[in-house]
């Protein structure tokens, strides 16, 4: 296997991921298959490694970008619809049981 | 073994855009929670951000005025964390192609401390922990912020505070932040190591985040110093660990080590394109920058003969310092205008925000002519003083106080014949005066102001009595 | 392959139908259907019908746009202010969006009645239409088959002719490969056409909004309709208008034949497209057989960017803003881990974590930047390409429609099914499918036809070629048994 249970954990913590141990071990075998899958990149790429950016190779000019004037902020009661909210605010109870 | 300061300060500075980087949101301070807010800066699904043209012009302006080198060609990226005050988990900010890099700031002493990178990014929103609950709001959400990043070129607190108190006049002069660190405008996270005098391996550095005054900086610097100083003397090691410092207890504590280090997996903003600033913009902002605050610093002591004192008083607010131009423009002579603003002026504002935003209601062009009539001895410095207070809290003309006939000198003969007036009143103060009360001689001060009604010019009235005193 | 947008917009202009009318049949039409095909999985019936009144007034005072009045789908990743858009997902439960997508915005302008949401692959991630919180859909075709994705229940629905169009999105062929599958036709225009603002993203420098329909002058009319250049979506680009005409007009059209796209391919499949090749050559093309070998790589490079912007673009889904929030956790943290474990789909995790594994610092030069290097060469070996042709013949997929379940017990040879289609996407290109053949279970074979970037007309009008001809009426399924 390319990949350890250790990074796994690793890259669960940075994804703000959790497995159950019995789910672990098919999720690495998964993960595993994927990432073999996208190690046939690994297979003699040539190319410039210029910035990667550039590779998008279309700009904006700085006249062609967003004015900096205000536009109508959405209503409070609609930016907290789909939440749990309390005067205004995004709210999360810290514990619950 | 003798160890010196390395230290370098990321300064994150609100920049005073009317709109959030990435949206039309206002970015206007205060305001009920989650009012200033919208699709994109709540990022809901499917959003989209579109940069603020100012953002740009602010960071390059920012660049220009710190020596930086602008890229002509530059690109967001995200920085990946997930963090309940920042609504995408990612950050969008600058990685490899940051749009100011390679600048510096003079101190003093002549030294230049290096400025590695400018770059633009977005705020995160605001927590707040209240009985079992965290509750967020979004309005500092997407407000635009540059970094400043210095190179590890300062050596002392003394420095470090120098550098920051010069980088925020720099930024305040040049208009594009406020700069006010109470309000979290301004933001300063310095790292520090130490290392042994005269080599040059750097000891391992520990970071103090977020602090939001120059003398905690200090403070917290020099804490930090001695603690790093005692453990390395103790032959123990330094961990690598991000700090903060309690203001009540002036210690640092660890918020983070190394062992959990954040992996932000940076890559280019998918979202937006990359932007091409013309060299015709960059030196049209150029040659908009106006004059900053060191060389102003040098024009008013050297070339306007202004005292240190007072000009170390002004030259900090552009907006001060516009009117006191104005008015030497005008006219009105250096000193009189610089002691009657930082006199009288200054005390009817007391707070560092009054003196920036200079709100008065005297014209340049009104208070040159009441310099002009102290200048020319046609009022004195009470009088003068009087009137502009009269005219700060009223805003009406000098006219309005000061007639014709107020300002008709009492000529040369008349003032002689009330001196000895004077003294023929005060038949006592000449005996006192000759057995060496030299202060006797206010008395006679009082009346001639008295018989004036203030009109008299003093120092000749002096130079009459002191010779009628001592005949 | 026959307009039904057209003969519509006509009826409803004649007078011969209204909207209401004809809203109701679609909606009588998905209560007895859709329970099978699971096809829509929200439906707004109330407010289609209020749609239509509207509509029939708009028409009634003349000069409405041509999709006023007439009835369609929308896949459930494209936002629609205060109606259900959950992307399949549990994690998006609930989920009510506060703002319209652009494309849904032009339509909803333009008249078109709306009837619901589409199934689809959880957050588009998927080649199957199974990997749904509500249950799989179903090929109308054929119940024992998947109906490809991940816009599958949009490709489902005009295949049962549950709505004259629908709109899905394709990030790697999640138009088109669906559309082969159920034998429609699917356009998926040059990226940026269609404005992203409001489409969920996954793989944001891939996404594009795309158009499922019975026939190339419908997709021409769908896309006239939510194309342009939009100041919200900074990577959209400005298109010529689809409504000139289409000619079909193909002498001296030179057609590229790339013996890559058809590597893997089922001998139905090839010797399908192989036919359709030939069918224009005779009426004029010139074919220019070739090799593009960048495009070798063009799959794994597709799943490492794909997965990596998804990675950063799914991380905002942590229970504080909006849909699901786990019910029980030790601290704010922990609420976050919970739900984001809880709400995702398996296929999802495992794309958020390659997508992870991918950028982290160890790794990143080894995948994310070589993938980004293979797609600068793709793109370059393809403007060359263009250079030659003008537009490229392939399979859509190298097989028919999957039998149900195959996707979960083979996902790398599911991964592999894309290979036709991602080159597409990795550069920006303009591509259509349409059915040009069957299998001998019966299941259509889509042909793919390929332009360059800001090409859509050239590659519409190409394909409309075969719909002018009727050249592949022996493969058109389904089309009878529903007359209005």
């Amino acid at each position: 296997m390319a990949i350890s249970e250790e990074e796994i954990k690793w890259l669960a913590r940075l994804s703000k991921l959790d497995f159950e141990e019995g789910e672990l071990e098919s999720f690495t075998r998964g993960l595993d298959e994927i990432i073999g899958f996208a190690d046939r990149i690994n297979s003699d790429v040539a190319g410039d490694t210029q910035s990667i950016r550039e590779v998008e190779g279309e700009c904006d000019a700085l006249s062609a970008l967003r004015p900096d004037v205000v536009t109508p902020s959405s209503p409070n009661e609609e930016i907290t619809s789909n939440a749990v909210s309390e005067r205004g605010c995004f709210s999360v109870r810290r514990v619950v049981k | 073994m003798s160890y010196e300061m390395v230290c370098g300060i990321e300064t994150h500075i609100e920049l005073s855009t009317a709109t959030k980087i990435f949206c039309g949101c206002s970015t206007a301070f205060g305001g009920a929670p989650n009012t200033h807010c919208c699709p994109i800066c709540t990022g809901q699904p499917g959003a989209l951000p579109t940069l603020n043209e100012k953002v740009v012009e602010y960071a390059i302006t920012a660049g220009l005025a710190t020596n930086c080198k602008i890229n002509a060609v530059t690109h967001l990226d995200r920085k990946n964390y997930c963090y309940p005050d920042l609504p995408k988990a990612y950050q969008i900010s600058q990685y490899d192609k940051p749009l100011c890099e390679h600048g510096y700031i003079a101190l003093d002493s002549g030294k230049k401390i290096g400025i590695t990178r400018i770059h633009i990014e977005e705020d995160a929103g605001k927590l707040m922990h209240e009985g079992g609950f965290t509750f967020i709001d979004y309005n500092r959400g997407g407000v635009p912020l540059i970094e400043i990043v210095s190179e590890p070129d300062i050596s002392s607190p003394e420095e470090a505070r120098e550098y920051a108190e010069k980088l925020r006049l720099i930024m305040r002069a040049v208009g594009v932040s406020d700069c006010r660190m109470q309000e979290g405008s301004m933001r300063c996270d310095v790292n520090i190591s130490l290392k042994e005098k005269g080599s040059g391996a750097f000891g391992t550095r520990t970071e103090i985040k977020n602090m939001n005054s120059l003398s905690h900086m200090v403070k917290a610097l020099e804490y930090e110093y001695s603690r790093q100083e005692d453990i390395l003397k103790s032959g123990g090691k330094v961990e690598q660990a991000t700090l903060r410092f309690d203001e009540r207890t002036g210690e640092t504590y660890v918020m983070r080590t190394k062992e959990d280090a954040q992996d932000y997996r940076y890559f280019p903003e998918p979202d937006l394109l990359t932007v091409v600033i013309p060299q015709e913009k960059i030196d049209s902002l150029k040659a908009a920058l106006p004059e900053l605050p060191d060389a102003r610093y040098k024009r008013y002591t050297r070339d306007l003969g202004i005292n240190p004192h007072s000009a170390r008083l002004i030259y900090a607010y552009s907006n001060v310092c516009a009117f006191i131009d104005g008015v030497i423009a005008l006219g009105g002579g250096v000193k009189n205008t610089v002691n009657l603003t930082v006199g009288t002026i200054f005390s009817t504002l007391p707070s560092e925000g009054d003196k920036e935003e200079f709100a008065i209601k005297v014209t340049a062009g009104e208070m040159a002519k009441l310099v002009k009539l102290l200048d020319g001895g046609f009022i004195n410095v009470t009088m003068a003083q009087k009137t502009l207070a009269s005219m700060l809290a009223e805003g009406k003309a000098v006219e309005a106080y000061i007639s014709q006939s107020d300002t008709a000198k009492v000529d040369e003969g008349e003032l002689e014949k009330i001196c000895a007036d004077a003294l023929k009143a005060n038949p006592k103060v000449k005996e006192d005066f000759k057995a060496g009360k030299e202060k006797a001689i206010f008395a006679l001060f009082g009346y001639v102001k008295k018989q004036t009604g203030g009109r008299a010019d003093m120092r000749k009235a002096e130079e009459i009595l002191r010779k009628l005193l001592s005949e | 392959m026959k307009s039904v947008l057209l003969p519509l917009a006509s009826a409803l202009r004649s007078g011969e139908i209204t909207s209401v009318s004809l809203t109701e049949k679609y909606i009588a039409r998905i209560e007895e259907k859709n329970p099978q095909i699971n096809a829509f999985i929200h439906n707004c019936f109330d407010y289609a019908l209020e749609s239509a009144e509207r509509a029939d007034k708009l028409i009634k005072g003349g000069n409405a746009p041509i999709l006023a009045g007439i009835p369609f789908g929308i896949k459930d990743n494209i936002c629609t202010k205060g109606l259900p858009t959950t992307c399949c997902s549990r994690i998006l439960e609930n989920f009510k969006p506060i703002y319209d997508a652009a494309a849904w915005e032009k339509l909803k302008a333009a008249g078109a009645v709306l009837l619901g949401k589409t199934n689809m692959d959880e957050f588009a991630m998927g080649s199957t239409g199974e990997r749904s919180v509500y249950g799989p859909c179903v090929n109308p075709l054929n119940g024992e088959k998947v109906t490809g994705g991940s816009s599958g229940g949009s490709a489902a629905a005009v295949c049962a002719r549950m709505a004259p169009y629908a709109i899905g999105s394709d990030t790697g062929g999640s138009v088109r490969q669906p559309a082969s599958f159920c034998g429609v036709v699917g356009f998926k225009p040059s990226y940026g056409a269609v404005s992203r603002y409001g489409l969920i993203a996954y793989g944001s420098s891939l996404d594009c909004i795309g158009t499922l329909t019975s026939s190339v002058s419908d997709a021409a009319i769908v896309f006239d309709g939510i194309r342009g250049r939009d100041d919200r979506d900074r990577t959209s680009i400005p298109s010529p208008t689809g409504k000139k005409e289409l000619k079909g007009d193909i002498k001296g059209l030179k057609i590229g034949v790339a013996e890559e796209l058809f590597e893997g391919c089922s001998s139905e499949v090839a010797d399908a497209v192989k036919e359709a090749v030939k069918l224009y050559e005779s009426a004029g093309a010139k074919i220019i057989k070739m090799s593009i070998p960048a495009l070798t790589l063009a799959l794994p490079a597709y799943y490492i960017i794909a997965c990596a912007e998804a990675s950063s673009n799914l991380g905002r889904y942590d229970g504080i803003r909006y849909g699901y929030r786990a019910s029980g956790y030790s601290g704010v943290d922990d609420m976050v881990i919970k739900t984001r474990s809880q709400g995702f789909g398996d296929e999802v995790k495992k794309r958020i974590m390659l997508g992870t594994y991918v950028l982290s610092s160890g790794y990143f030069d080894a995948y994310y930047k070589k993938a980004c290097i293979v797609r600068n060469n793709i793109k370059a070996e393809l403007e060359k390409v263009f250079g030659q042709c003008d537009v490229l013949f392939a399979p859509t997929a190298p097989k028919t429609a999957f039998p149900r379940g195959y996707a979960s017990t083979n996902p790398l040879e599911t991964y592999s099914a894309d290979m036709c289609t991602v080159p597409v996407n990795i550069a920006g290109l303009s591509a259509i499918s349409i059915p040009c053949g069957a299998d001998k279970e019966g299941m259509p074979i889509g042909l793919q036809i390929i332009g360059a970037r800001g090409a859509d007309l050239t590659v519409l009008d190409c394909a409309y070629f075969a719909e002018r001809e009727n050249a592949f009426a022996h493969c058109d399924k389904g089309e009878d048994d529903y007359e209005l």
